[in-house]
């Protein structure tokens, strides 16, 4: 069951991730058309707020992979020294604060997005897109990164009591 | 029923649009003078530009309580009412300063915000001008044609009001216009007259200044959050109510006297000027900017009609409220 | 509680928390939601997020995931070997001259990147097995690399002073300039040091070989071609946004892509390189990104309590000290917190609470740039947390022990400190060149 759960979780947020992944290019192209045009047309209104919705989009997106490769550092003074089952130990307990953290984060965007989507919000500028759709993105993002840290939280359990899932 | 401690006074985080140099000069003295007047039973602390939350997200950070209050225009707070696009600069509703609270007071602006905001569930509590609004360049704007291409970070409506000018838009935090400047994310600013420029440091990134406006006064509010409103008793909105105007008439005389002294020569900045038969042609768009405003609501067609009531009059009144 | 006490107890709850080896920003992020939530109540519920909308709005945080991809695909595009080699062979007759030579190639990539990743990566899997290879003292070399590579965020391009300007309101084009000399300096600084250690103990740091070094002029001369495609990629770079022809972000868009064309080019994108380079690009960005968001929120509860004001009544009215010994004191504690924390998380919470009150002193804030940057190449090396000690430790030949990668960054260490001094007291190092430059009209 638990074992289903995890690698259902796993799969899944590898694959959001190896797609945003790709999200790179679309910031390097929108910021390269940026430069083009000021160069040889006029200089387009969206680009510069476009880029940040990409960027916002990649790193909340990608969130649940980066805790999948373990890109994220600790300060690892007595850590680095425990066995791994130590470690999964007391990461079974400290990754409460990674939940609440994420939870917070989740219930504000909730809450934003409710907001944006009520009002039709627009983007503070002159272009003044939706605010909606990137912020259902982010929201997306900081729930499957919540998806992945129960994940995480599972295989640690697993590993803290002896009987690693695979 | 609101009821206060002796020993705990409330607190409201207050949040201008303003950046810390210019905050000194358009709000600090009012809550100072508040705060030292409530005498311990309340305590407003300031915050400025985008320092608990960024500004397109004031209105929202406020209804939701992260903050009790704000001093913005309803364009840069992003209010989700449909009078927003008044605040700020609307292209050619003001010629002076005075305009503004004259508009307000007199002719029934004050009871449409009132009632816009109220079905919103944010208080508005009292409008008030600023200053004119006018481009600052590091290349010289002598006719419509130079502002073609140029990125202007400004206010969302009158950067879309712009836009049929060739100007480009950009909307950056408050706070990183100066480095922005710098980096060539954006060219121009229009976002104030001469006084602001120099206050927010602007000054030292731009050369010229536009001495035409598209707008000649900003029009803002200070808000508060319902619920807190209603929870401060009666003796200390009275209070705050005489703090804010007293904060409008300081700013009246600051800018008014400042516009003047730094165009006169103690500024740095380089002016220059569109022909005024040039620069009609903007104020021709304007009105029809207007009228495409005033298709929007039932609200918007009021105020519109009411700008433009407001025109007749001062025209017909002649010098000193109008030249031409 | 007063507002004093509880920056006291948030700060400390997060140093304590960070000691459990939890996720740094998990933990940052923690506290800062958790005190916002206790402070002011429903109001405070939506701070974390919030800081996701104002990190959204900082626009230069756009040349972060540039500069990460730049930094990887440098590292795999084969510039550093041809480089390498001709450093190599130039410099192989000194006593230490390949460390020397090292220190070189460094000081070229970091002119390529604002980070110091792509140093690290191309030290540690280039120079290093080279260097053992012909006999070097491990401890030694492994410093060079973890010092040189740190002179990416000090050489312009820098996204550190990127991140500070944003902080400071500084113009990022003033402080790139700013860190040109600073960071020669330091490279100088390492080159005499290697010099002298060498001389002193020949064995550091043996000469190379006869046969290796016995190459006819002309070979030689060609090898410094291998300079010409750093230059031209930093002038893309620098120079037409120096020039003003693109913008910051855009410029650290072209970096990107005139790395992605030599890496074509010279065909090395085959074999799942591409793909491995922007899924180690999305993991750095991420790491840094959620960094900085949990940061932001912890920030702004630390600015809500009036942390500025408590602290500069402290400094300057209670204690009474000269603006100098404040300064020092800044220093010390932003090399104190570099031991332990993320430089970023260390910007983004302490520095509104520095920056305003080194202005009011009266010092310069584009100085004061150049002297944070430094403490933050500090901190990378500083035991326990240190970006560059976890990347040497990562990509490291097997026989350089933790040991040896925890001694070898002391004299460095050492060094840095002793260049953070001279521009102390010599401002004009850093400050000359964007006093008489003058970008951007
Ligand atoms: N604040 C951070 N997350 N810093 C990461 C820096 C990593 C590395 N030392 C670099 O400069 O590339
Ligand atoms: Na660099
Ligand atoms: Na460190």
């Amino acid at each position: 069951m638990l074992k289903t759960y995890v690698r259902v979780v796993d799969r899944f947020n590898r694959g959001v991730g190896r797609v945003t992944m790709y999200l790179i290019f679309v910031m390097m192209g929108i910021l390269l058309w940026s430069s083009m045009s000021k160069a040889f047309f006029l200089p387009s209104l969206w680009t510069l707020e476009m880029a940040q919705f990409v960027m916002a989009a990649y790193f909340l997106l990608g969130g649940a992979y980066s805790l999948q490769l373990d890109s994220h550092v600790r300060m690892d003074l007595a850590y680095g020294r425990w066995s791994p089952r130590t470690k999964a130990i007391v990461d079974v307990v400290t990754i409460f604060m990674l939940f609440i953290y994420l939870f917070f984060l989740l219930y504000g965007g909730i809450s934003s997005t409710n907001y944006a989507i009520q009002y039709s919000e627009t983007s503070y500028s002159s272009w003044s897109p939706y605010m909606a759709p990137i912020k259902i993105v982010m929201v997306i993002g900081i729930f499957l990164t919540l998806l992945q840290a129960t994940s995480i939280f599972i295989k640690d359990l697993a590993v803290a009591l002896g009987r690693p899932l695979a | 029923a609101p009821h206060v401690k002796a020993q705990a006074p409330i607190r409201w985080r207050l949040q201008t649009y303003a950046g810390p140099a210019l905050a000194e000069e358009v709000v600090r003295p009012c809550v100072d003078a508040f705060n030292k007047a409530a005498n311990g039973q309340m305590e407003i602390e300031l915050y400025t530009a985008d320092q608990l939350v960024p500004t397109g997200e004031l209105f929202r950070a406020m209804q939701a309580g992260t903050i009790d209050a704000v001093q913005s225009d309803d364009d840069s707070m992003n209010s989700p009412v449909d009078i927003k696009v008044f605040g700020g600069y609307f292209p050619f509703a003001s010629r002076f300063g005075l305009d503004v609270p004259t508009l307000f007071y007199q002719f029934g602006l004050a009871e449409i915000w009132d009632q816009a905001y109220s079905e919103v569930g944010v208080k508005w509590l009292s409008a008030g001008a600023w200053d004119p609004c006018n481009f600052s360049t590091n290349k010289p704007i002598k006719t419509l044609e130079d502002l073609k291409g140029l990125r202007v970070f400004t206010f969302p409506t009158a950067g879309k009001f712009l836009t049929q000018f060739g100007v480009v838009p950009v909307t950056i935090p408050f706070e990183d216009v100066q480095v922005a400047m710098q980096t060539g994310e954006i060219d121009a600013i229009a976002w104030s007259g001469i006084t602001e420029m120099k206050t927010s440091g602007w000054e030292d990134v731009t050369k010229y200044f536009l001495t035409n406006n598209i707008s000649g006064g900003w029009c803002g509010s200070f808000f508060a959050n319902a619920d807190r409103w209603n929870e401060v008793p009666e003796h200390l909105q009275v209070l705050w109510r005489a703090c804010m105007d007293s904060s409008h008439f300081r700013r009246l005389h600051w800018y008014w006297g400042g516009e003047a002294r730094l165009r006169a020569g103690e500024s740095k900045l380089e002016l220059t000027t569109v022909p005024d038969a040039e620069w009609k042609t903007v104020e021709e768009k304007a009105y029809e900017f207007w009228e495409e405003v005033a298709a929007q609501s039932e609200r918007t067609a009021k105020v519109v009609q009411i700008l433009k009531d407001y025109q007749a009059i001062m025209e017909k009144a002649g010098p000193p409220y109008r030249n031409t | 509680m007063s507002a004093e006490l509880i920056i006291l107890f948030m700060f400390s709850s997060m140093l304590l928390s960070m000691l459990t080896g939890q996720r740094v920003f998990a933990v940052i992020g923690f506290v800062g939601v958790v005190a916002a939530a206790i402070l002011w109540g429903n109001g405070g519920f939506e701070l974390g997020f919030s800081a996701a909308m104002k990190l959204m709005k900082w626009y230069p945080l756009l040349t972060l995931p540039m500069f990460i991809f730049m930094g990887y695909l440098l590292s795999e595009s084969g510039i550093a070997e041809d480089l390498y080699k001709a450093f190599h062979v130039w410099m192989g007759g000194l006593r230490g001259g390949l460390a020397v030579g090292t220190i070189g190639l460094m000081v070229i990539i970091s002119a390529m990147n604002g980070l110091s990743v792509a140093g690290m990566a191309i030290g540690a899997t280039i120079a290093l097995p080279e260097l053992l290879k012909r006999g070097y003292d491990k401890t030694m070399v492994t410093g060079v690399i973890q010092a040189g590579s740190s002179l990416g965020i000090l050489v312009p391009p820098s996204v550190v002073l990127v991140l500070y300007g944003m902080i400071a309101r500084q113009p990022v084009g003033q402080l790139w300039l700013a860190g040109a000399f600073p960071g020669l300096l330091l490279a100088a600084l390492f080159i005499i040091y290697i010099v002298i250690r060498c001389r002193l103990n020949p064995a550091l740091g043996p000469v190379l070989p006869k046969e290796e070094r016995d190459i006819p002029l002309s070979e030689k001369l060609k090898l410094l071609r291998a300079g010409i495609l750093p230059f031209l990629i930093f002038f893309l770079m620098m120079g037409l946004f120096l020039m003003g022809y693109t913008s910051l972000v855009e410029s650290s868009a072209v970096g990107a892509l005139s790395a992605l064309v030599v890496a074509a080019v010279k065909g090395r994108l085959g074999n799942g390189v591409l793909t491995r380079t922007i899924e180690q690009t999305l993991g750095i960005t991420c790491m840094f990104m959620w960094i900085i968001l949990a940061a932001l929120c912890f920030g702004a509860v630390f600015d809500g309590l009036g942390a500025v004001r408590a602290i500069e009544g402290l400094l300057v009215n209670d204690w009474g000290l000269s603006p100098w010994t404040i300064l020092i004191l800044m220093q010390l504690s932003f090399i104190l917190m570099g031991m332990f924390l993320d430089d970023t998380a260390m910007l983004v919470i302490v520095a509104p609470l520095y920056i305003p009150l080194v202005g009011k002193l009266g010092f310069d804030l584009i100085w004061y740039g150049v002297l944070y940057t430094i403490t933050c190449q500090i901190s990378y090396m500083t035991p326990p947390f240190g970006y560059n000690l976890f990347l040497m430790r990562a990509m490291a030949p097997p026989e350089v022990s933790l040991g040896d990668i925890y001694r070898s960054v002391w004299p460095f260490v050492i060094i840095m400190m002793i260049g953070l001094a001279i521009i102390m007291a010599f401002p004009q190092i850093a400050l000359w060149l964007p006093e008489h430059v003058n970008v951007r009209g």
